[in-house]
């Protein structure tokens, strides 16, 4: 096969050369939102940073309501010190999230940067922002019991479970659905630097690797063991 | 003001140099949907690094380098998230967008069917650019590029061979 040729019947394409886009359609699609997943992890925390300050307001509407209860107004105040922790992380984080845009970008570079942003910060910050989920339903349930009770009545011992379960499992749904996301993007990513290492890689980091998706296939699997076994007690209790 | 005249200066060169978009879009892009949104992620890829582009290299080089680089850092989402009334399960015929020779058609063929690195590197060669430039590009040593060279001309050889 001779490459050369097709090497010069590509030089002398000239279906590349039309001028298919006008001054007007490239204008057009500056004004469009990028697609690219640093913009997804700056979208995700934004997004994460508001809600969590809904929630702040919900809870300080609750403080309000359950005035004259003091531990509620302590738990209050530590979920309240917790969401401004929070929300101050996922703020510093957004200003660390890589972009594709570079003067003189590297391809390597460029795949590394992403990959280790989200490994090393993006992952904590998923669980930093599934709790907002958690905090939601607890504060429905506190809203719930003020207007249906006018109080917290108190619990029995399968009351607990049901709250705690939906606690957590408001937690471990959201956790797991946005892990699972974006591992599946990231895996495109890490698989084209493996690309760029296929001459280099050692054995080494292939074991590696392949003990790291076993304890990940692990951890998935608890979870999902755990998620229904509670479901199931639940159902049929 | 300024920003008026450097916002022109840069839909000037686009529009010039377009046919660099057209071919990375060309080798990239899955379906006719990829492909416009590849087009716009580049243009605007290379809208927010233009203003730290100095000019120390050809506008076409770094052209190359921005959207070669958007295009490696494209990635699918996951099924679910994938707008239904997309044509992404519609196959990519790129004579519907280009009035291809044969050869070309086979070479599109061919390209398809490399991994994302590969791609650039032939598309780097087909281009005509050095090796010195190649390896900065995509962040290898000189000697690696010309090992994956050939094995990236090898394998498409073999395609084409399969194809023809």
């Amino acid at each position: 096969m001779d490459l050369e040729h097709m090497k010069t019947a590509w030089k002398k394409e000239k279906s590349f050369e039309d001028k298919r886009l006008t001054e007007a359609d490239i204008k057009a699609f500056l004004h469009k939102k990028s697609r690219d997943i640093s913009r997804l992890f700056s979208v995700g925390l934004t997004f994460d940073i508001a809600y969590k300050g809904i929630i702040g307001i919900s809870f300080l509407g609750i403080l309000i309501l359950f005035s004259g209860n003091r531990h509620i107004i302590l738990m209050i105040a530590v979920i309240l010190l917790g969401l401004i922790w929070a929300i101050i992380y996922q703020w510093r984080l957004i200003r660390r999230v890589p972009g594709t845009g570079a003067s003189d970008p590297v391809i390597r570079t460029s795949l590394e940067n992403k990959v280790l942003f989200y490994h090393e910060h993006y992952i904590k910050s998923l669980y930093v922002g599934a709790l907002s989920n958690s905090l939601i339903i607890l504060s429905g349930m506190l809203y719930y019991f003020y207007f249906k009770y006018g109080e917290v009545r108190a619990f029995q011992w399968d009351d607990y479970l049901v709250f705690v379960a939906a606690i957590v499992i408001g937690f471990f749904v959201s956790a797991i659905v946005q892990r699972s996301q974006f591992n599946f993007q990231i895996k495109q990513l890490e698989s084209c630097l493996q690309e760029i290492d296929e001459d280099t890689i050692t054995s080494q980091t292939i074991r590696e690797q392949q003990n790291k998706k076993r304890r990940m296939i692990g951890i998935f699997l608890l979870a999902i063991i755990c998620g229904l076994l509670v479901l199931a007690y639940l159902i049929f209790r | 003001m300024k920003h008026n005249r450097i916002h022109q200066q840069f839909l000037e060169l686009i529009h010039r140099h377009q046919s660099i978009i057209h071919k990375i879009c060309f080798i990239y892009a899955k379906n006719s949907s990829d492909r416009e949104d590849l087009q716009q992620e580049i243009i605007l890829q290379l809208w927010k690094s233009y203003s730290s582009f100095k000019g120390d290299a050809a506008f076409s080089t770094w052209m190359y380098r921005v959207a070669l680089n958007t295009a490696i850092n494209q990635t699918r989402r996951p099924g679910l998230l994938v707008d239904s009334t997309s044509t992404s399960d519609v196959p990519y015929d790129p004579s519907d967008s280009y009035h291809l020779s044969e050869e070309i058609q086979i070479l599109y063929r061919a390209i398809s069917r490399l991994k994302k690195i590969e791609k650039a590197i032939i598309l780097l060669w087909l281009e005509e650019r050095s090796y010195e430039e190649i390896a900065a590009s995509i962040g290898i040593t000189v000697k690696n590029v010309s090992v994956k060279l050939v094995r990236a001309k090898e394998k498409l050889a073999e395609i084409i061979t399969k194809l023809q």
